[in-house]
């Protein structure tokens, strides 16, 4: 039986590692999605539903076709939609004429998620699964680390496109890396890939800008139309600010001597709103007061259209703009935006961030 | 003189409002309710409004701008969940700190966040606020605490009257009793049977929803609306779900639309449906294609917005009548037919 899960830009290095931890040998590895995957999605969709649900009913689609049949996908139980992504999509697959089966991976519910990874996809023991999952944070930081690393040495390369070609290495490396002790010992070695490899040019001063927003948005390049590239290009240096360790991580959450970036991002953002709302509304508000005081200059916000939790982050951001004096961009992206639109309105903000540093 | 507390008359109004009138009443305070909404209020929503929320979010905000200077306080709750497992709206709970912090010059706003689901509330956290509330308008503990049981008993009374049984249910099937307004007929003529679905803040704003029920009644409808459906022929429903449906509000509508597929007691099923409203195209979706599964009771979704004209409204409305009044005639002669029919005797 052969399985499957919606591309998730760098995070399905995770999913593909945690998966065969628990020992599922089956594994189709997603297609990265395109504009026909994000048409065959919406071609069956709710008409103002979120774009990430479109895009991953394409990827099933396609991956049926192709002859999948058990699909992966996360659930909760929040104020977001993304709980009820599967069964929606299952009603339309099911009307669609598929034979299929969901296999519904709980991220809130961290005994339950085992149980699923246990006896739904792997067959092992309880302690086996722990271990797989302990493994797939610990890969997640790596993976988290190569992307901001790329993000930052694809700016300020000499030798244009190498960056990426190192960064390929370094996933691959952190996939078929085995045993805890190796793992740990990449927080070391990719670095010094990148510093080694990669010629840099020296004695400029870029501009820095934090990228927040919902998740699969920031991860995903099939739908943010690659910003980070974009933003590379013009030589600014880039970071995501938000990640899946915010759930996740539960090793650093035990950690009493490792204060998680999140929690501090949620307790910075109580002037402004206080509850959990579901999506990362607290840590987005919070992040781009605390990017401000870490002399960023900048900061990007993006989410999907109709997206619930960040449209009331879209509501509060020029609010919090005004009040830091901190320059935010809020995009809003679908299946619908156009590339050179976005182009524009980026090169707009970073010139308007090169004017502004010039001044100070 | 007494205090002045300001409830916008939209979202959450519709659903609590016997509670909250009668608890700030009781304390002593003078509630001012904002006018129903009309084109102003609606223009106001819609130019200060972001412009993603949903429609009624927009017109919330319309609300608001017409009350602020006419109250010393603002309530405006932020209601997380009022169950269990089940959440509600993410904007609710946002909608009080949005408000504040777009228009900085609002009056003191009263937010308690309350929310059983996530955060665990329950009774203690309820009487922590009413005391935190009170204590603003009076200091006497005793009389904030009888008028906070004075307020609970009379929404449970209100829910009570709204909310039927499920005897109740079966008498208006039957055509025994009217829950509603009464439909106003042509001699001879039976009424038909329609489900109205959607927020109660929808179908009860006349300005949202177009004035939708009044509508029905001229054109000679019965309606029975989801709220009024008795919980445990919802909950009978849900549990028939290979998920849990866990926005709370969305029960009532998904449960709604699948007992009558289900019982087949009315003539068909309106569901209203607010534009952008997460939830909503969620259930829509669902209902859709549950009906296209069992296809016998028609369903006629419509999305309402700002743009909606009543006109167009209308000849959905006439339409979707006509069909019902000619797919009732087809199978009352096709009855006939068989009963007239010769029986052959093999």
């Amino acid at each position: 039986m052969s399985f499957t899960f919606p591309y998730f830009g760098s995070l399905t290095h995770v999913f593909e590692v945690v998966m065969r931890g628990v020992g599922k040998q089956d594994i189709m590895l997603p297609k990265k999605p395109s504009k026909k995957t994000a048409e065959l999605g919406s071609r069956h969709s709710p008409e103002f539903i979120c774009t990430p649900f479109k895009i991953t009913l394409g990827t099933f689609i396609e991956m049926l076709e192709e002859g999948a049949y058990e699909l992966g996908i996360g659930g909760c139980h929040s104020w977001c939609r993304f709980g009820y992504y599967w069964p929606v999509q299952k009603l339309i697959l099911e009307d669609l004429g598929y034979d299929f089966k969901f296999i519904i991976l709980d991220y809130l519910r961290p005994s339950l998620l085992l149980n699923t990874l246990r006896k739904e996809v792997g067959n092992c023991s309880l302690m086996h699964a722990i271990r797989a999952f302990q493994v797939g944070w610990i890969k997640n930081r790596y993976t988290d680390l190569v992307d901001n690393l790329l993000y930052k040495y694809r700016a300020i390369e000499l030798e244009k496109g190498l960056s990426e070609k190192i960064a390929d290495k370094a996933f691959r490396e952190i996939v078929e890396t085995k045993g805890l002790r190796n793992i740990r010992k990449l927080r070391k070695k990719i670095p010094e890939l990148f510093e080694k490899n990669i010629d840099v040019e020296k004695n400029t001063n870029p501009l820095k800008i934090g990228i927040c927003g919902e998740l699969y948005v920031v991860f995903e390049h099939s739908l943010n139309l690659d910003i980070h590239k974009k933003l590379n290009k013009l030589g600014i240096i880039v970071k995501n600010t938000v990640s899946l360790r915010s759930y996740l991580d539960i090793g650093q959450k035990i950690n009493p001597f490792n204060r998680s970036p999140y929690k501090k991002a949620v307790k910075t953002a109580k002037p402004y709103i206080e509850n959990k709302i579901g999506g990362e509304t607290l840590e987005n508000v919070g992040d781009i007061i605390l990017y401000k005081k870490k002399g960023w200059d900048g900061m990007i916000h993006l989410y999907p259209f109709t997206c619930m939790p960040e449209i009331v982050t879209r509501s509060l951001v020029p609010q919090i703009s005004r009040d830091h004096d901190m320059p935010v961009l809020s995009l809003v992206l679908d299946e619908h935006t156009g590339e050179v639109g976005l182009q524009t309105r980026i090169e707009a903000f970073a010139d308007m961030l090169k004017i502004r540093k010039e001044r100070n | 003189m007494k205090k002045k507390v300001g409830f916008p008359r939209a979202l959450l109004y519709y659903k609590h409002s016997v509670l909250w009138t009668t608890f700030f009443e009781e304390l002593g305070a003078e509630v001012v309710v904002s006018p129903k909404t009309d084109k102003r209020i609606k223009e106001l929503g819609i130019s200060t409004a972001p412009d993603e929320d949903c429609y009624s979010t927009k017109l919330y905000f319309g609300h608001v701008l017409v009350l602020k200077d006419k109250v010393d306080y603002l309530f405006i709750p932020r209601l997380g969940s009022d169950h269990e497992l089940n959440v509600g709206c993410p904007k609710f709970i946002a909608l009080a700190e949005v408000l504040k912090s777009i228009f900085p010059d609002l009056p003191e706003i009263i937010m308690p966040y309350f929310s059983m689901a996530k955060s665990g509330h329950g009774k203690r956290r309820l009487i922590e606020i009413i005391l935190s509330i009170g204590i603003k308008f009076t200091y006497n503990p005793f009389k904030i605490l009888r008028a906070s049981k004075r307020a609970f008993s009379a929404y449970k009374e209100h829910q009570n009257e709204l909310i039927i049984s499920e005897e109740k249910l079966l008498m208006w099937e039957n055509s025994e009793i009217s829950l509603n307004d009464t439909p106003i007929l042509e001699d001879g003529k039976e009424p038909l049977k329609i489900a109205l679905i959607g927020h109660p803040y929808v179908f009860n704003d006349e300005l949202s929803s177009l004035n939708i029920r009044k509508m029905l009644q001229l054109y000679g409808v019965d309606i029975i609306t989801s709220e009024q459906m008795p919980k445990s022929l919802i909950e009978k429903q849900m549990e028939k779900l290979d998920y849990n449906m866990y926005f709370n509000y969305s029960r009532e509508h998904l449960g709604t639309v699948m007992y009558f597929l289900e019982s087949k007691t009315v003539d068909g099923i309106l569901q209203l449906i607010i534009f952008s409203c997460g939830p909503d195209s969620i259930i829509g979706e669902m209902s859709a294609r549950y009906f296209r599964r069992n296809p016998e009771i028609p369903l006629l979704q419509l999305v309402l917005d700002e743009l909606s004209s009543e006109t167009g409204l209308k000849t959905r409305i006439e339409a979707f009548l006509d069909m019902i009044e000619r797919r009732k005639q087809t199978k009352r002669s096709e009855e006939d037919c068989h009963l007239h029919s010769p029986i052959s005797v093999h």
